[in-house]
């Protein structure tokens, strides 16, 4: 098979990649210790059997990391629904850096309050640079239903931005 | 999509989502570095699989190439016929159609022949049982 990305570095592109992936699996999984596990095995899982595919390698990795945890998902699916309330909490602010600018940081305070529909294509359009088509093919929705959601989740941020930046 | 949009996206765009954990950084370098050194647990069987086929594959080629040499056409010869004598069975005067009488009979006898190749010590047997049944006529006074 040829090696569409032979001269690739892979650790180097994990290295500048990494952080919004794990960003991305943190969307599909119950804990920070979830998320971390399904991009390990998501990565690992691409590198030995798709890193030789051509193209970007983007859309790929994003499909190998929802397919990781969709599986945890039905291994651990007898886990305690305790878990997912905690981890929907403490994930607020701990998925981003801190940020200087009080608007960037209500911002960042905002985004676990959309819902998770809204949210998933929020990520999965800024930090997974997926156009709506390929978002609607991850999430097995039209590409007008990821449009829309988007639409919805910008109006919703907006208002929540406005009332955490003058409270 | 508006100005008010796009003003959101791009301060989303800004966000530095919080890197993965040390040790999933460890272990990925891991994976990359030695791609052979774990091999999946399907992997090893199929492996396994492989080499064991490949194994039982020389051993029956060793025996079909190395077993005995076997000779062309068997050589057999007559050694035995039998013709035992024959058993009757005389039954119960009939009356036939025409108003006679006749006696039924039934003869039973076999023919047996026996040949041997003494270089195999392989013998063949043909035994060929054999059934006649008729009726004598009586004359009635």
């Amino acid at each position: 098979m040829n090696d569409a990305h032979s001269e690739q570095d892979w650790r180097a592109w994990f290295a500048e990649h990494g952080a919004r992936l794990r960003l991305i699996a943190r969307q599909w999984t119950r804990s920070d210790a979830d998320a971390d596990d399904v991009l390990q095995e998501a990565f690992v899982r691409f590198w030995k059997h798709q890193r030789h595919l051509p193209g970007n390698p983007n859309a790929l990795v994003v499909t190998s990391i929802r397919r990781a945890a969709l599986d945890l998902h039905r291994r651990t699916d007898r886990r305690a629904l305790r878990e997912q309330v905690v981890s929907a909490d403490a994930a607020a602010v701990a998925d981003f850096a801190p940020e200087a600018d009080p608007r960037l940081q209500a911002l960042a305070s905002s985004l676990p309050s959309l819902s998770t529909e809204q949210r998933e294509v929020v990520v999965l359009k800024v930090w997974g640079d997926l156009t709506f088509e390929q978002i609607g093919a991850q999430l097995e929705i039209s590409p007008n239903t990821a449009a829309s959601r988007w639409r919805y989740a910008m109006e919703a941020l907006r208002r929540l931005v406005t009332a955490r930046t003058y409270e | 999509m508006n100005n008010e949009d796009h003003d959101i996206e791009s301060a989303l765009r800004r966000l530095r989502p919080r890197p993965p954990g040390p040790a999933v950084v460890s272990a990925i370098g891991r994976a990359l570095d030695a791609p052979a050194a774990s091999p999946s647990a399907r992997g090893v069987i199929l492996r396994w699989s492989a080499g064991l086929s490949a194994a039982a594959a020389g051993l029956l080629g060793f025996l079909f190439f190395t077993r005995a040499p076997v000779t062309a056409a068997p050589e057999y010869q007559l050694v035995r016929a039998e013709q035992p004598p024959a058993a009757v069975d005389v039954f119960a005067p009939v009356r036939l159609a025409d108003g006679s009488f006749a006696r039924p009979v039934r003869v039973r006898w076999s023919n047996e022949t026996q040949w041997e190749d003494r270089r195999t010590n392989t013998r063949l047997i043909n035994y060929s049982p054999s059934e006649q049944f008729g009726l004598i006529p009586m004359e009635t006074y």
